[in-house]
């Protein structure tokens, strides 16, 4: 049974030290919210998993929150690096961090296996790429028909996921529409999925099927956060903050900074103060 | 670019032996305007591979049938359908009987250009000893599990009916269920619909409906314009299956000669003689919506 809780509850309901967990979103629907409530709320060696860490993992990163990170894309998109990841690796700072890096495809089919309770991945990938000499855990299967080899990765299948949506209705049913990413197979591939969402309404009568929904047998929780995708954007709700991400670069590079920033913009705030970031990005064409 | 061709210019391009898909599920949504064109011509030896209803029925009744892969061949209401249950039972043609499961995932797996699925589905039935070609794989990790290795159902064509369509190959699909018409459309070499509404720019008449397509043009080789080309499957929303007309047709399958006595009674004409026969336009648009 899905639950409405505030996300400060649902974050701590669900959210361990040590937890493996995925934040996911692609480039849309990015769930800032429920990343800085962990942020606030000071979990430990976490594996942080996603297919494209942006600005919510160079900042939990940064906090020294994360023991290993599971990626396939480490960017600031659009602008350039993570600076906070890239200290970590480069020097150990705030501590080291241990990386396990892929390809999209890899990550993508990792999750999807996950959700079909697999143990693993197998695709057409990797073909040329030198990653495998990196990273033990991408070996092959032998087609039994055909001899083709292909790919495998392990399955993903985090402790818990957060993401983001358009909304929900009353029942706990939640959609996702625009670009959709990884975001439903990451939910169903979780032991426990916590969904941020910019409203409830009554029913999704008015919906066409060919939409993803995650049904509410899957949804561990909902909570209601305005404006919790930013500083990316909710289609339909709110544009992208590029200025933000832009601020970004400048604000990670430097560590007294980037802590400065994190103290008045995350640990002295809540999940109340999304709504007014984004109240210049709504009815923009 | 024009995909529009009509149902003739679309059986010319089958050909004997061919692997084909039909979108839909049961009694729903099925190009039966093609399938019909099909009857009429002299097509032989096709290996057919649906969620099953009626066209499995009536293709394996003129006889032009290798062999089937399906989930489940039903007509709903009736729930083994009446020429498929004759055929199957007389060992008429080859099968691969497989869970609805199996039959997702082999169509995903052409459709992923992958020459097989890894999965659990199949596995503790019996499937693996009636499909004796199925094979395992072993994960290459730590847990050793052995998996169903599903093999890719790559289709040489998939025929699929939507609500409507441009003459680029857009489409949409309208009704509750997607059904599985996007991976049958992605596992063909080529695909040809029939649409109930056909326009020039489906983006400048229908841009609210946007959501509703369930597979990219660029898998879309011909578009057909057939109106009432479900029947007597349904076709949300414009009408509902046609469950008198599906009696007739199962009665027939205990008739001698029945085939033959619904062959020429509504196939043989054209699709406007077939209208005339089993009622009419405004009989057809007035057929209920199946609701559960």
């Amino acid at each position: 049974m899905t639950k409405f809780l505030p996300l400060s509850q649902a974050v701590a309901d669900n959210l361990n030290n040590g937890d493996t967990v995925a934040f996911e979103g692609f480039t849309h629907l990015i769930p800032t919210a429920a990343a800085h409530e962990a942020i606030r709320q000071g979990f430990k060696d976490l594996t942080l998993v996603r297919m494209t860490p942006d600005l919510i993992y160079d900042q939990m990163i940064g906090m020294g929150m994360a023991r290993k990170a599971v990626f396939s894309y480490a960017g600031n998109p659009g602008v350039g690096l993570l600076r906070r990841l890239r200290d970590a690796v480069e020097n150990g700072f705030p501590h080291a961090l241990e990386i396990e890096e892929h390809s999209h495809a890899a990550m993508a089919n990792a999750y999807e296996a996950g959700a079909a309770g697999l143990p693993c991945a197998i695709f057409r990938g990797y073909r040329g790429a030198e990653l495998a000499q990196v990273n033990p855990n991408i070996k092959s299967v032998t087609c039994p028909f055909t001899g083709e080899v292909l790919a495998a990765v392990p399955s993903v299948r985090p402790d818990v996921t957060f993401i983001h949506a358009q909304k929900a209705n009353k029942k706990g049913d939640v959609l996702v529409e625009g670009i959709i990413g990884i975001q439903k197979e990451a939910a169903l591939a979780a032991k426990r999925a916590v969904v941020t969402v910019e409203e409830v309404v009554d029913n999704f009568d008015d919906l066409h099927p060919n939409l993803t929904v995650l049904p509410n047998w899957s949804v561990t929780a909902i909570s209601v956060v305005p404006g919790g995708a930013h500083p990316s954007y909710a289609h339909g709700y709110y544009i992208r903050d590029n200025a933000s991400y832009l601020e970004w670069d400048e604000i990670a590079a430097d560590r007294d900074r980037f802590r400065e920033w994190m103290q008045e913009n995350v640990i002295e705030k809540s999940a109340d103060d999304f709504a007014a970031r984004v109240e210049h990005l709504r009815n923009v064409a | 670019m024009n995909k529009e061709m009509d149902l003739k210019a679309v059986v010319a391009q089958l050909r004997d032996g061919m692997t084909i898909g039909f979108g839909g599920w049961g009694p729903r949504r099925k190009p039966m305007a093609l399938v019909r064109e099909i009857l009429r011509s002299d097509l032989k030896d096709l290996t057919l591979v649906a969620y099953g209803g009626p066209e499995i029925g009536m293709l394996c009744a003129s006889g032009k049938v290798k062999k089937l892969i399906y989930g489940f061949v039903s007509l709903d209401a009736m729930p083994i359908e009446p020429y498929f249950r004759k055929a199957r039972e007389a060992g008429a043609v080859e099968v691969s009987e497989l869970d609805e499961g199996l039959l997702l995932l082999g169509l995903q797996a052409a459709g992923h250009k992958l020459p097989f699925a890894a999965t659990r589905v199949g596995l503790g039935s019996d499937v693996m000893k009636y499909n004796p070609d199925f094979k395992t794989v072993k994960s290459p990790y730590g847990d050793g599990e052995v998996l169903l290795a599903m093999p890719a159902i790559k289709l040489d064509v998939a025929l699929i009916h939507v609500s409507r369509a441009d003459r680029l190959g857009n489409t949409q699909t309208d009704g509750p269920d997607p059904f599985f018409d996007g991976l049958f459309a992605r596992a063909a070499d080529k695909v040809f619909v029939t649409t109930e509404v056909l326009v020039d720019r489906i983006d400048a008449e229908y841009s609210d409906k946007a959501k509703s397509q369930l597979f990219e043009r660029c898998f879309v080789s011909g578009v057909v314009k057939a109106p009432l080309g479900a029947h007597p499957t349904a076709s949300h929303d414009a009408y509902g299956w046609d469950m008198a007309h599906l009696k007739d047709y199962a009665a027939s399958a205990t008739e001698e000669g029945g085939w033959q006595r619904y062959f020429d009674q509504y196939v043989k004409g054209d699709e406007a003689s077939y209208a005339a026969s089993v009622g009419g336009e405004a009989k057809i648009r007035a057929l209920p919506l199946p609701i559960f």
